[in-house]
């Protein structure tokens, strides 16, 4: 089966005919298989924004295309809009950009440009509710008088509304404390898991990397520096930090673990993984070499 | 679509224009604005004219950079410009139309006043190209400080902090707008097709948030300002200091010459 998303030989040049200019983005070509979950890991400035800006056609490649099940995002131009319903972005801090004076109205706004309309949004907005776990009550509630990760779920419950096979997160977590982060993540796989959605998330915190994302993307410099399993890419740590990253610090111990010779064999990437590991190396007898 | 906006119009060169003081070239440009305007014959305008053309070579700003301003307002100079043709009775008859006459003495007249205009723009132009907005802000700080003996003191340090703060955030606004933007249109607004209604509509999205963000950037950075102890125009001192220097002086000079010229000028022909 073809990918759902494709992009080939994306560049994008910033302040082309200036002194400034600058290749954001470097002849990027990967592709996304359906129902998938992508992170894209990258230092400031290695171009991770501007590459998922693209994506959704709100800026247009220097050269390269982006392939949506298999067409050309920008075949027609004026049917770009249709293209940002199905390609989902949530921008850095979204709970920026609510307005509306409720909840409710806030979710329905991006389903209502689509052109749902009447019972049929209201539909949308409950359901979408239910699935992401939002309080009915807050429904009603003015957008600014929540809390901050409240906020957050809100602004994204508001991109999930459009029903989108693609949605991109750039760094959806960032700010949040624990608790939200969880309830951010639970988000993200329950809508993939009901939809069967492909997703692609940004993000710094590589624990949360760890756990939920099936492969990586590493941006460095404007280039794709590597894209593989989340698996492959963790354990190759001194390539990561080489380009200014790093590895889930629980990867980090069981390394030094490793090191000092005791008997692990997986790639440890989260927690769960190494209390079953260490368990495992326990009852396992002396192991010790 | 936002990347158009200049944000002030420093343009930067090594001239010795801009390395003038901000106030001597603010007393300066008043008193030349003032002098082109006595300019009442064709020879002290061509004076004021050669004068401004000085002041533009000097400043080494390209000309092309001059003429975009002019640009902008030239349905403003062209309306005057028309306007003007019809007033003034002197002069023979040129043509009369329905209950218009236009004269000879009317021609001169809008001639007169379209080339004012045009050095009018430019040498305000010399002013906003050679200075940075803050150091305009400072030197109108400090020429409005004569008023703090009628106790306004602080009230003109408000006002020039107001201003810096406006200009210093104008640029961050603008990239603000830019990410909302961004982030409606991914929620499917439509910024550049429907009804003018539509249009207006799709605006909303925009103003509410970047409203509510300025509010708050706004008491954030108060909140900051006070943390650093800063409480207005008491006890406060300046790390750029002015120092009239000797071509400050000499461009003084320059200009007060150049005035007398118009007047010398006006007063033998006129």
């Amino acid at each position: 089966m073809a990918p759902i998303l494709e992009v080939k030989n994306l560049t994008h040049t910033y302040d082309a005919s200036t002194p400034f200019r600058f290749d954001a983005v470097n002849d990027v070509s990967f592709s996304v298989e359906e129902g998938e979950i992508v992170g894209i890991i990258g230092h400031t400035g290695s171009g991770k924004s501007t590459l998922v800006q693209h994506l959704n056609g709100l800026l247009k490649p220097t050269s390269g295309n982006i392939l949506f099940n298999g067409k050309d995002i920008w075949e027609n131009p004026k049917a770009i809009k249709n293209i940002r319903a199905n390609i989902g972005l949530v921008f850095q801090y979204p709970e920026y950009q609510l307005f509306e004076e409720t909840v409710y109205k806030d979710i329905a706004f991006g389903p209502q440009n689509m052109g749902l309309l009447g019972e049929d949004l209201k539909t949308r907005v409950t359901e979408t509710c239910q699935l992401l776990d939002i309080d009915f009550d807050y429904l009603e509630k003015s957008p600014f008088d929540l809390s901050g990760g409240e906020k957050r779920r809100v602004a994204i419950a508001g991109v999930m509304a459009m029903r989108p096979e693609v949605i991109i997160f750039d760094e959806p977590i960032a700010g949040l404390d624990p608790m939200g982060r969880k309830n951010v993540i639970k988000m993200i796989e329950n809508y993939r898991n009901s939809f069967n959605a492909t997703v692609l998330i940004i993000s710094h915190n590589m624990e949360d990397m760890a756990q939920i994302a099936d492969r990586l993307i590493v941006m460095n410099k404007g280039k794709l520096a590597k894209f593989d399993t989340t698996e492959n890419v963790f354990s190759d740590a001194k390539f990561l930090s080489d380009i200014g990253l790093g590895v889930p610090a629980v990867t980090k111990i069981i390394d030094l673990l490793k090191s000092k010779g005791f008997n692990i064999e997986e790639n440890i990437l989260t927690i769960d993984d190494a209390v079953e590991a260490l368990v495992k190396l326990k009852n396992g007898g002396n192991t010790y070499a | 679509m936002l990347n158009d906006i200049t944000f002030g119009q420093y343009f930067e060169t090594s001239s010795i224009i801009h390395k003038l003081d901000a106030r001597i070239k603010m007393i300066l440009l008043i008193l030349q604005i003032v002098f082109i305007f006595l300019a009442n014959n064709l020879i002290s305008l061509s004076v004021a004219f050669g004068f401004v053309l000085l002041i533009i070579l000097l400043s080494k700003v390209p000309l092309r950079m001059y003429l975009k301003n002019l640009k902008a307002i030239l349905p403003i100079i062209l309306f005057t410009a028309i306007i003007n043709l019809f007033y003034g009775n002197e002069g023979r008859e040129l043509f009369s139309f329905w209950k218009i006459t236009v004269t000879s003495g009317g021609v001169i007249n809008s001639i007169f006043l379209t080339a004012r205009i045009v050095l009018l723009i430019i040498i305000s132009s010399v002013l906003t190209y050679t200075t940075t907005p803050n150091d305009l802000t400072d030197a109108i700080e400090r020429l409005l400080s004569p008023l703090r003996f009628l106790g306004l003191k602080n009230a003109v340090h408000t006002l020039a902090m107001m201003m810096t703060i406006a200009l210093r955030f104008i640029p961050t606004l603008v990239e603000e707008t830019q990410k909302i933007m961004n982030a409606q249109k991914a929620r499917g607004v439509d910024f550049e097709n429907g009804k003018l209604k539509e249009r207006i509509n799709a605006l909303i999205p925009i103003l509410i948030p970047l409203l509510i963000s300025s509010v708050r950037r706004a008491y954030e950075l108060a909140e900051a300002m006070e943390c650093r102890c800063y409480n207005g125009a008491e006890g406060r001192k300046r790390m750029k200091q002015f120092k009239i220097r000797y071509y400050d002086i000499l461009s003084a000079l320059i200009s007060v010459v150049f005035c007398l010229g118009i007047i010398f000028v006006n007063f033998v022909t006129g």
